[in-house]
């Protein structure tokens, strides 16, 4: 039984945001499409372990990380490919490119590998981002479960204008057309290519931020503060993370 | 990137900048004070939202970056100005998109 709460915060959580978070938990340690739950467990503590690494921190101050050198501290469970992605996109997303992209599938990991790895992190960057921010404890990552991968790429997906396959805006079908169709914006079919892994991805950014109809529903706030203060905070983190999206 | 000021026009809006950038900076005696900066004029409830928003797009930007994905045909044409003025083309991250 995967366990997360807030009950020794000093003010109230809302009940939806620990649900959505104990979801993500529950998520992250039960075995994906591509991985098994044992790694995407121990990618989200090698998340944790990024901050802790020299390489990462000389990449962050060269001129261009390219032209550093070396190999990463990492907590030696997951094999280096699948570190180098880990501690690039928490370390230094702001400065990826496709060429870095395409150099990790040619270290062996697949495109669906890939993308769900990415999930695993911006789940484990988000949840403990909240935490750092509330002044709390990062709550302690769920025990893996056992469980084997499904396996299954939507046949739908296909290469469009991101780097990573997806499920393009007119290719979305039965259920998926809520969340990848024609009315989304990129950043909700960024994961697509593993849809279970972008569905749940979203359903916690639900919970956090607004869903796609209170977001454009300018006549009614729907949290603590208003449709301008977020998008104010918003701007200012994507700001620093130099984000151009 | 260096510090914004200001409150953008927005209520609070230089408290919740200064609580923006304490999140994603090394210095938690300044994110510890703007948290109670933040609570005192807000209150928990807000506070709560804004760790929200913050844990949101920490996590947002890097699916962005990581994933390659253009920026949506609808908001090219109404933020091309702005991009530009602000310097947003500039960012390594939409360098690398092309």
């Amino acid at each position: 039984m995967t366990e997360l709460n807030y009950d020794d915060a000093p003010f109230a959580v809302r009940s939806d945001l620990t649900a959505a978070h104990l979801a993500t938990w529950d998520r992250l340690s039960s075995a994906g499409t591509w991985l098994t739950g044992e790694t995407r467990v121990a990618i989200s503590a090698e998340v944790r372990n990024v901050k802790e690494c020299s390489l990462c921190a000389a990449r962050k101050d060269a001129l261009s990380p390219y032209a550093v050198d070396g190999d990463h501290d990492s907590l030696g469970d997951l094999p280096e490919n699948i570190v180098e992605v880990i501690h690039r996109i928490v370390s230094d997303p702001g400065r990826l490119t496709q060429k870095w992209y395409r150099n990790c599938l040619s270290s062996g990991l697949s495109e669906e590998e890939y993308v769900e790895i990415v999930g695993v992190i911006c789940s484990t960057v988000s949840v403990d981002t909240f935490a750092h921010a509330a002044g709390l404890e990062r709550r302690e990552l769920p025990q893996a479960r056992p469980g084997e991968p499904t396996r299954v790429r939507p046949p739908e997906a296909s290469q469009g204008s991101a780097w990573v396959p997806w499920i393009g805006p007119d290719d979305a079908q039965g259920s998926e057309i809520s969340h990848f169709g024609p009315n989304v914006s990129n950043v909700r079919r960024a994961l697509s290519l593993v849809p279970d892994e972008a569905i749940g991805f979203l359903s916690m950014v639900g919970a956090q931020y607004l869903n796609g109809d209170q977001m454009f529903d300018f006549s009614t706030e729907y949290r603590a503060i208003t449709h301008a203060q977020i998008e104010l905070i918003a701007g200012r983190i994507s700001a620093i993370n130099q984000c151009a999206y | 990137m260096g510090q914004a000021h200001g409150d953008g026009g927005i209520p609070q809006g230089d408290l919740l900048v200064v609580f923006a950038e304490a999140v994603v900076g090394n210095d938690r005696a300044a994110l510890n004070a703007a948290r109670g900066a933040l609570v005192d004029a807000l209150g928990t409830d807000a506070l709560v939202d804004a760790c929200c928003i913050a844990a949101t797009f920490n996590a947002i930007d890097r699916v962005a970056d990581s994933t390659g994905i253009p920026i949506d045909e609808a908001r090219l044409e109404p933020t091309l100005e702005f991009r530009e003025s602000l310097g947003i083309n500039a960012f390594p991250s939409r360098s690398a998109q092309g």
